[in-house]
């Protein structure tokens, strides 16, 4: 399909565009915490996606490359906006409309979930940005260690520490908001 | 008495160990670390609930006629905000003209001062709305809910 969009074939641009912009718009939104914004950064990604089509590697996975496009907008739009720590989507977290994977209808067992998912999203706001594009691309996109180090341009041993250091941060955040009072792990944060 | 790690061990191994992402020498080398320490079994745990808390989370689709209402690129952006800022500005001009005819018409005294003050309450209560708007803008978490 990317060989004929190459080729310049309506349909098969329809088709891929119809294919990438819900992932462009998720790795946005997730990277970023805003709709607004992630729509933008969004469009904007595949206009570049598109135009840049000529220089892409049929051999090898799309995502990654999209990826890249969208880290890289969102990137250039925090650094435009000269966000500080702690804006990401700061007011939006009730207006984001996170929906629920479950398929349950217990409304105790939704609601419980619900709350949970409002703890990670205000987990995700607490992480710095390193930290939250891996965890991110990881745990939200699927991408392997190597594939986020391509996307980020980091050593894949980076990656793996700051992912560990991440996840860890949010646990702690987590068993703060949603465990049993002093439940933190004293130990957090060093080598055994 | 719980045991904890006897011998340096990265503890970053654990997530790679945990996402399948180590060579099996290395995933070898974890487990059998795992089997003598409790707190890295407990982190290993720890981390496994954080990543499938994670993974609860799904995101919004937007609808199709929403991709095809965006704007395409800086130059629509540009213009779409360009021309708010004209439509409010001649807003503004023509309101300024409005209070100048007032002003100047040939009206009596009396009549000139209830002009002005009717137009003097419009533009407080029009300030307080909007002042009060900026300052709740930054913490309402409802206003974005569709009503």
């Amino acid at each position: 399909m990317v060989v004929r969009a190459r080729r310049g074939e309506a349909a098969a641009r329809e088709e891929l565009a119809q294919q990438i912009r819900l992932p462009a718009f998720r790795l946005a939104l997730q990277l970023l915490g805003n709709r607004e914004d992630a729509m933008d950064v969004a469009q904007d990604s595949m206009l570049r996606f598109f135009s840049n089509l000529d220089r892409f590697d049929t051999r090898r996975p799309i995502l990654p490359w999209l990826f890249s496009i969208v880290h890289n907008r969102a990137r250039d739009l925090q650094r435009r906006r000269r966000r500080r720590p702690g804006d990401y989507g700061s007011g939006q977290l009730e207006a984001t409309e996170i929906r629920l994977t479950a398929s349950g209808v217990d409304p105790e067992a939704a609601l419980s979930r619900r709350q949970l998912q409002r703890q990670v999203w205000k987990g995700l706001a607490m992480l710095s940005d390193d930290h939250r594009r891996v965890l991110v691309l990881r745990d939200y996109q699927d991408l392997s260690y190597n594939e986020i180090a391509e996307v980020l341009e980091l050593p894949r041993g980076t990656v793996m520490s700051r992912l560990h250091r991440a996840r860890r941060e949010l646990g702690r955040h987590l068993l703060g908001e949603c465990g049993p009072a002093g439940a933190e792990n004293p130990s957090a944060g060093g080598e055994s | 008495m719980s045991r904890l790690c006897s011998r340096p061990f990265d503890e970053e191994w654990i997530t790679g160990y945990l996402d399948g992402e180590l060579t099996q020498g290395e995933a070898q080398r974890v487990r059998v670390h795992l089997e003598d320490c409790d707190r890295c079994r407990g982190l290993l745990d720890e981390l496994t609930r954080v990543r499938e808390a994670t993974m609860t989370t799904s995101f919004p689709t937007p609808a199709d006629d929403q991709w095809d209402e965006r704007p395409r690129g800086w130059a629509s952006r540009l213009s779409r905000n360009l021309g708010w800022i004209v439509l409010g500005l001649a807003l503004f001009a023509m309101l300024v003209v409005a209070g100048w005819e007032v002003l100047t018409a040939p009206f009596g005294r009396v009549e000139q001062l209830v002009a002005v003050a009717i137009g003097v309450a419009l533009l407080s209560l029009l300030l307080s709305v909007l002042i009060d708007r900026l300052r709740t803008r930054a913490t309402d978490r409802y206003r974005r809910v569709k009503k």
